[in-house]
């Protein structure tokens, strides 16, 4: 999978039109086969461009930023970051006519190890579903499956499951590098930081990192898009999309195969209301 | 620092038999904000009241909280002593120690009272950072909407209209009327019930305050009390009644013959139809599922002989939107389906029928000329068996409880039937004879002895068919024997049930129902005509099933709680609504969605502060909030808080046991 010579071209084209003030994509990190996402505002730096499988962060998440926000903005997005795109849009955080978005049909994303990671091997939604320009032949919907992951941990009895969560969790330092990371952490002042919350102040003891971190993975329930730009930032190295992916995978059994933002205007299983759903835990 | 007052009722032995009440008085004292606790026998009698008035004087109190019933039953009653002395009423907190405790935990003394204990520290926790609060005034748009055109729905709407009240009539069918334009005549005095009723949907029709319209359905309800917003489903009649002069032709000249709901399908109507002869408004409809026309696209019949050209096929449904302020449900109520009477034979054989079918074979307008005709051969009957109680108090196959006017249409009917065929003689299996009423057991006791009727004490067993007779094989309790009547006739009567559509209903406005499908009333003795929604009143058969003079005294009632509603130009109102903080709204706008009032829009606010730049957030309509919360739990950025249930209120009682 490599678009680095079509995104460069895509991009001067919009420069030289003049629709985009500012455009999102990769760059190489310059010391190793690594990437790095890059602000281009100078058509003469179009050349930095590049994609390839080694494309790894969801670039939905610098349209939160001064630098693209009442801008005119292009962007490559791959399916999993499109969705995030989507909600972002039916979130009305974005306006589409500010946007000239190249979708990409991805094949997978590698890790340093050379293998394919684990949530493009899980991948549902893998073409672009909000694009202006398409790169790539779509290979349509994949079917669901449970995280690998989620499935092992299922099969822990309860009091394995706690402690291992709390031992893991135990690491989490409050740097709220995971809201940064994630493109639907866009709160002016997140809940866990007002001066009334005070359920997450005071130490870090394991029950308050532990609290907001459920927080936060619940705010995004039904909205996650499995990108794992969180895990990625993460310092403390912290599992978390096995919170997001439990979620996703309760959801999807319990909201008729809810997946997020997939389909347009569609806000996220906790937001909607329909005679279907479950009310078996309701006596 | 915040003083708090405590005032634990008894509530006579209600909460004092099953909650140790001096030791929660206790408890609560040693809570460092309470500056006075005391216990009282009725805290919601004058001298009770007088208690809280004083110790607001007396102790210099911040809030009050009084540990006694619901906040539903009390909680105004003690705001307004709360006001008397002059505080803030909404620094009034309850303590619900009797719902929640006592009544609950009836078994259990120590556990009630350690609960009622808890309640009271989460009270008193959360009324140190209640906050002074001041009612809203809203103003009230002054129509009306009733929905269903029987007798309960005519007598509303011209009541209140008669108090120059616009009304909206909304009608399912195609004419007003309901029920009672089915029925021949009524008891308990035998007036015919159309001569009663006509001139009534004729005043409907007529009365300026009043629109009609029929055939439609109502299709969403938002707002709330005194300012609803109603959107109707008029349903495509394919006949301009604007242009139509009812003349008739059309449905003279229609080849299409269907049964007729109006006579229970005894006889035969048009695909275009008026229901009945004295149908207001007197225009046809086209019934579309039996239209050729509209089928298949051929005939084309009506709209030829149609010399004022009123015929539309192509004629779609039309949504009709009004603004009202309250609304009457009057829905009526549908015949209970006697199908799972296997041993009676229902379905099996023809010459059992309904007391409705009887009542439109015994009604002078009706498909048999008022002569009782047996349906499989078309002769008069003679031995003529009504059995009660079919459907009605049988838990097995039908509902429990009774349906009340049964007994006396069956008097009624032995009557008419007595007044039809001279010679005929009628059996009545009964369980019991309910006739409580003005003038009913003088009516039942006249009509034993002038009809002669024999009535059998017992349920039927079985009935089984003996060459043209069916045979009625019941017990008589009173005898003790099984006795086996011969019968041209059956007729049941069928229990009366909740209409269909009501669970449906109730939801689009908001409204509960009970397990039948009845609409529930706020208080079945106090408030029996309020629905636990304000603003919407409930009459006729549609709360519960009712006669005629019962269900035009709830309409009556309902006209009148409608013009209370009314009669100033304002209402006062909680202020227990919600507000957006702007500087942490992000906009996205899922509170808009999830409000059921439509009481939030977006407004355009500055980016930051002395900014050009706009962004989106969130604006409550403080005058249409209802308080309910939805979208303090939905906002992601806690960006809305709820007065009156303020995060730091919540927390402080979560904290606090």
């Amino acid at each position: 999978m490599n678009y680095t010579k079509q995104i460069q071209d895509i991009a001067a084209k919009l420069f030289t039109e003049g629709k985009i003030d500012v455009f999102v994509g990769y760059r190489m990190n310059g010391f190793d086969d690594n990437q790095v996402p890059v602000l281009i505002t100078d058509p003469q730096d179009v050349s930095k461009l590049v994609f390839t499988d080694k494309s790894v962060f969801n670039l939905v998440n610098y349209l939160k930023t001064d630098h693209t926000r009442r801008k005119r903005v292009g962007l490559v997005v791959k399916g999993c970051d499109s969705r995030s795109l989507n909600l972002m849009l039916t979130e009305s955080q974005v306006k589409r006519e500010n946007l000239y978005v190249v979708g990409i049909c991805c094949e997978g994303i590698v890790d340093d190890s050379g293998h394919k990671m684990q949530n493009c091997v899980e991948c549902v939604v893998p073409d672009a579903v909000v694009s202006d320009e398409l790169l790539g032949t779509p290979s349509g919907q994949k079917p669901y499956m449970v995280n690998v992951d989620i499935a092992a941990l299922a099969a822990k009895p309860l009091t394995e499951r706690t402690a291992y969560f709390e031992e893991v969790f135990e690491n989490c330092i409050r740097c709220n590098a995971c809201r940064h990371s994630c493109p639907l952490c866009y709160c002016a002042k997140c809940c866990i930081d007002q001066e009334t919350a005070t359920l997450y102040n005071g130490a870090n003891t394991t029950s308050a990192a532990f609290h907001a971190l459920m927080t936060w993975s619940l705010h995004l329930a039904g909205r996650c898009v499995d990108c794992r730009n969180c895990e990625k930032a993460c310092p403390s190295h912290l599992p978390l999309h096995l919170l997001h992916k439990q979620n996703e995978s309760v959801i999807y059994e319990n909201f008729q195969e809810h997946l997020a933002g997939v389909i347009p205007e569609d806000r996220g299983a906790f937001y909607k209301y329909s005679l279907k759903d479950p009310d078996d835990f309701i006596m | 620092m915040a003083r708090v007052g405590v005032f634990v009722c008894f509530c006579g032995a209600n909460i004092a038999d099953y909650v140790d009440v001096p030791q929660v008085v206790e408890e609560v004292k040693r809570i460092k904000e309470v500056k006075y606790a005391v216990e009282y026998k009725y805290m919601c009698s004058d001298p009770g009241q007088g208690m809280i008035r004083d110790a607001i004087v007396q102790y210099k109190l911040t809030s009050i909280v009084v540990a006694a019933c619901s906040p539903r039953m009390h909680e105004k009653t003690f705001r307004k002593a709360l006001s008397d002395a002059g505080m803030n009423p909404y620094l009034l907190e309850v303590a619900n120690i009797r719902e929640h405790s006592s009544w609950v935990h009836q078994k259990d003394k120590k556990a009630a009272t350690e609960k009622a204990m808890d309640l009271c520290r989460m009270a008193v926790a959360k009324s140190i950072a209640n906050e002074q609060l001041h009612e809203i005034s809203v103003p009230v748009t002054k129509r009306a909407l009733v929905i269903g055109g029987g007798i309960a729905g005519i007598q509303a709407a011209l009541d209140i209209a008669d108090a120059r009240i616009p009304v909206v009539l909304v009608e399912k069918s195609s004419s007003i009327g309901g029920k009672m334009a089915q029925l021949d005549e009524t008891f308990p005095t035998l007036d015919c019930a159309q001569c009663i009723l006509t001139p009534k949907m004729v005043d409907v029709a007529s009365h300026p305050y009043i629109e009609l319209i029929p055939y439609a359905e109502v299709l969403e309800l938002q707002g709330f009390v005194g300012n609803y917003k109603v959107k109707i489903k008029k349903k495509a009649s394919y006949v301009n009644f604007k242009t139509c002069t009812g003349c008739g032709a059309c449905w003279q000249k229609c080849p299409v013959k269907v049964p007729n709901e109006y006579n229970m399908g005894i006889d035969k109507r048009k695909a275009i139809y008026t229901p009945f002869p004295q149908a207001v408004p007197n225009k046809p409809v086209i019934d579309a599922e039996h239209c050729t026309m509209l089928q298949k696209g051929k005939c084309g019949i009506c709209a030829k002989v149609c010399l004022p050209g009123a015929i539309d096929y192509q004629m779609q449904d039309e949504i009709i939107e009004r603004e009202i302020g309250a609304v009457v449900v009057a829905t009526g109520y549908d015949m209970w389906d006697p199908t799972p009477y296997e041993e009676y034979g229902v379905g099996r054989f023809k010459d059992i029928i309904t007391s409705l079918e009887f009542e439109r074979m015994v009604s002078a307008n009706g498909p048999t000329n008022g002569v009782p005709q047996r349906p499989s051969d078309g002769k008069v009957p003679k031995n003529v068996v009504f059995i009660k109680c079919v459907g009605s108090r049988d838990e097995a196959k039908g509902i429990e409880y009774c349906s009340k006017i049964c007994c006396m249409y069956t008097t009624k009917h032995t009557i008419l039937l007595h007044h039809k065929v001279h010679d005929s003689h009628a059996y009545v299996f009964y369980m019991d004879i309910r006739a409580a009423g003005k003038g009913y057991e003088e009516f039942v006791k006249k009509a034993q002895v002038d009809t002669g009727t024999t009535y059998l004490r017992g349920r039927v067993s079985k009935i089984y068919k003996k060459g043209d007779k069916l045979m009625v094989r019941g017990e008589d309790a009173q005898i003790g024997q099984v006795v086996e009547v011969e019968a041209d006739l059956v007729v049941l009567a069928t229990a009366v049930s909740a209409p269909k559509d009501n669970p449906e209903l109730a939801r689009l406005l908001g409204i509960s129902y009970d397990k039948y499908g009845y609409l529930s009333e706020a208080h079945p003795k106090l408030r029996p005509v309020e629905t636990a929604k304000a603003g919407i009143f409930l009459a006729g058969c549609t709360q519960a099933p009712k006669d005629i003079p019962e269900t035009v005294s709830q309409a009556s009632a309902c006209a009148a709680k409608v013009c209370g509603l009314f009669a100033g130009d304002t209402m006062k109102k909680d202020p227990m609504v919600s507000t957006i903080n702007n500087e942490y709204c992000s906009g996205c706008q899922n509170c808009v969605l999830v409000c059921p009032y439509g009481a939030i829009v977006t407004e355009e606010v500055p980016m930051g502060h002395g900014s050009k730049e706009l962004r989106t957030v969130a604006k409550i309509n403080e005058g249409v909030c209802q308080g309910c919360g939805s979208c303090v739990a939905i906002c992601r950025s806690q960006a809305i808080n709820l007065a009156g249930f303020t995060d730091p209120q919540i927390i402080n009682e979560i904290v606090s046991i």
